[in-house]
């Protein structure tokens, strides 16, 4: 159960991080690129829980250090995503949440993880912050989290139904 | 609260990220760069494999800023249309001059790159602050480490990582990039440094009291052996200097040929010229190039910049054979 729990996980976070880099980032959008990826692991958070949104965060952020054409310093952004995934599954109890609330939950993550990249690699000594263009990296990122929101918590409660119905029993 | 086994695992997996920044910061052929030449292997050929699929959303292009930017692109082209008719006509004169200097400086055979041609598969986001991209072509193609990575306009970046079938480029323009750069006009010498933005460069000259315009095209000086930079790759153009001439913080702002967010058939330079006799920094040779470039640079140094253009340009159409995978010679000095 844990295993296929895992494997739906993984599947769509590595379908998402493909998108990211092979299309999302070469359309020239102003401002970030879509963070599908951050948009899945709240998605996941959301469906299965805060448990499942950790893990998620966790595996996204090694997924997206590991491959080219990163060259960020590995485990940065799977701390970024793991808390992110965690807060999200975490902070509105599973009856009380509506949809305008949750597409919330996935804007806001995605411009935490653009702000807390950047307040983490600058600890770390890395040159390339460029503080003035954060905060519109932080601001097109929440937005175009919202718009990626409505397309993937349905497909991850959807999935969750059909592949690992063994989560929402808990 | 939380319960037990909640916080064991949120304990594992914050341990386990810690662990991957500290072993990845220790540097060095670490386990973190095992790891990721274990996994880029598959990822790389799957980026290949999805870029093919969106190759015709992404070639469309950069819809975005082709929708915005449409009515300054035209007046943009209707300006170059009537540089480019210039050009034509003065082609001839300065095909014959570039000629007689490359017979003068025996470079015609020198001045030679060859080149392995790549397709860029996938580009890092915007929110990792980082200007890398993936190339499709690695270790079995004879890509190494620090090679130098060029288009049809000019420089774009260096190798960083190579794997069997891909390669990681860190562009020019990235935060942590630094080229050494030519006045192409006044051989002064300086450093190049990107800058995280797409479209600047900043230029500091070593010498602070040389003199510099605004319009003037730089190009790489060149590194030993050629890693990670070939000499002689057109850079960018200087469009403001702020600081006066004996200022110590004398920087230029350099626009790069190389338009990084629209790339998609680039060149790996493979072998450097065999011998570069015009970017050494050996006092005697520096004099020979001086004298002999002296009366051909000083009565046309106003229209450097077009001839800068001119190379581009011609270095363009020596690129179009270079989808057909083969190995192609590319001859970027010979304009110089």
């Amino acid at each position: 159960m844990i295993v296929r729990q895992g494997l739906v996980i993984g599947g769509v976070l590595f379908i998402a991080f493909l998108l990211q880099v092979t299309l999302l980032s070469r359309l020239g959008l102003p401002g970030a690129t879509p963070d599908l990826l951050v948009v899945s692991v709240v998605a996941v958070a959301l469906a299965m829980g805060p448990i499942q949104g950790a893990f998620a965060g966790f595996l996204a952020g090694a997924i997206i250090d590991v491959s080219p054409p990163a060259d960020t310093v590995v485990g940065v952004n799977s701390i970024v995503y793991l808390a992110i995934g965690f807060l999200a599954g975490y902070v509105v109890d599973t009856r009380d949440r509506t949809v305008p609330g949750m597409i919330a939950i996935a804007a806001i993550g995605c411009a935490a993880a653009a702000l807390a990249t950047a307040a983490l690699d600058a600890m770390l000594g890395s040159p390339r912050v460029l503080w003035e263009s954060v905060p519109l990296i932080a601001l097109t990122s929440a937005l175009y989290g919202a718009l990626l929101a409505p397309l993937m918590i349905p497909l991850l409660a959807w999935l969750t139904r059909k592949l690992a119905p063994e989560v929402l029993l808990d | 609260m939380l319960s037990r086994r909640t916080r064991i695992v949120l304990a594992v997996l914050v341990v386990a990220s810690l662990t991957f920044v500290i072993l990845d910061l220790r540097g060095g052929d670490g386990p973190m760069s095992s790891a990721r030449s274990a996994v880029s292997a598959v990822t790389g050929v799957l980026q290949k494999g999805a870029s093919t699929v969106f190759s015709p959303v992404t070639s469309a292009g950069d819809w975005w800023s082709t929708w915005r930017n449409q009515a300054s692109q035209i007046s943009d082209l209707q300006q170059e249309n009537a540089e480019l008719r210039t050009l034509v006509r003065e082609s001839e004169n300065d095909r014959a001059r570039a000629d007689e200097l490359d017979a003068l400086l025996r470079v015609a055979s020198v001045g030679r790159y060859r080149v392995v041609p790549a397709e860029v598969i996938a580009v890092g986001p915007a929110q990792d602050y980082a200007w890398t991209v993936t190339i499709d072509a690695g270790s079995l193609d004879g890509i190494e480490r620090d090679m130098s990575v060029i288009n049809g306009d000019g420089l774009v970046g260096r190798i960083i990582k190579v794997n069997p079938t891909n390669s990681t480029v860190l562009l020019l323009v990235d935060a942590s990039s630094s080229v050494g750069g030519r006045v192409a006009t006044t051989e002064e010498i300086g450093i190049v440094s990107g800058t995280g933005r797409q479209d600047s460069l900043d230029f500091q000259l070593l010498d602070p009291l040389a003199e510099l315009v605004i319009g003037d095209a730089l190009v790489t000086f060149g590194s030993r052996d050629g890693r990670p930079y070939v000499p002689g790759v057109p850079i960018g153009q200087v469009v403001d200097i702020t600081g006066t001439a004996g200022q110590l913080t004398r920087i230029a702002t350099i626009r790069p040929f190389a338009n990084v967010s629209r790339l998609s058939v680039v060149g790996v330079v493979v072998r450097p010229p065999r011998e570069d006799p015009r970017d050494s920094v050996l006092p005697p040779r520096q004099e020979e190039q001086v004298t002999v470039e002296q009366p051909q640079t000083d009565p046309t140094q106003s229209e450097q910049p077009l001839d800068e253009r001119g190379a581009d340009e011609s270095n363009g159409a020596d690129d179009a054979p270079v989808d057909d995978g083969a190995t192609t010679q590319t001859d970027q000095q010979a304009d110089q």
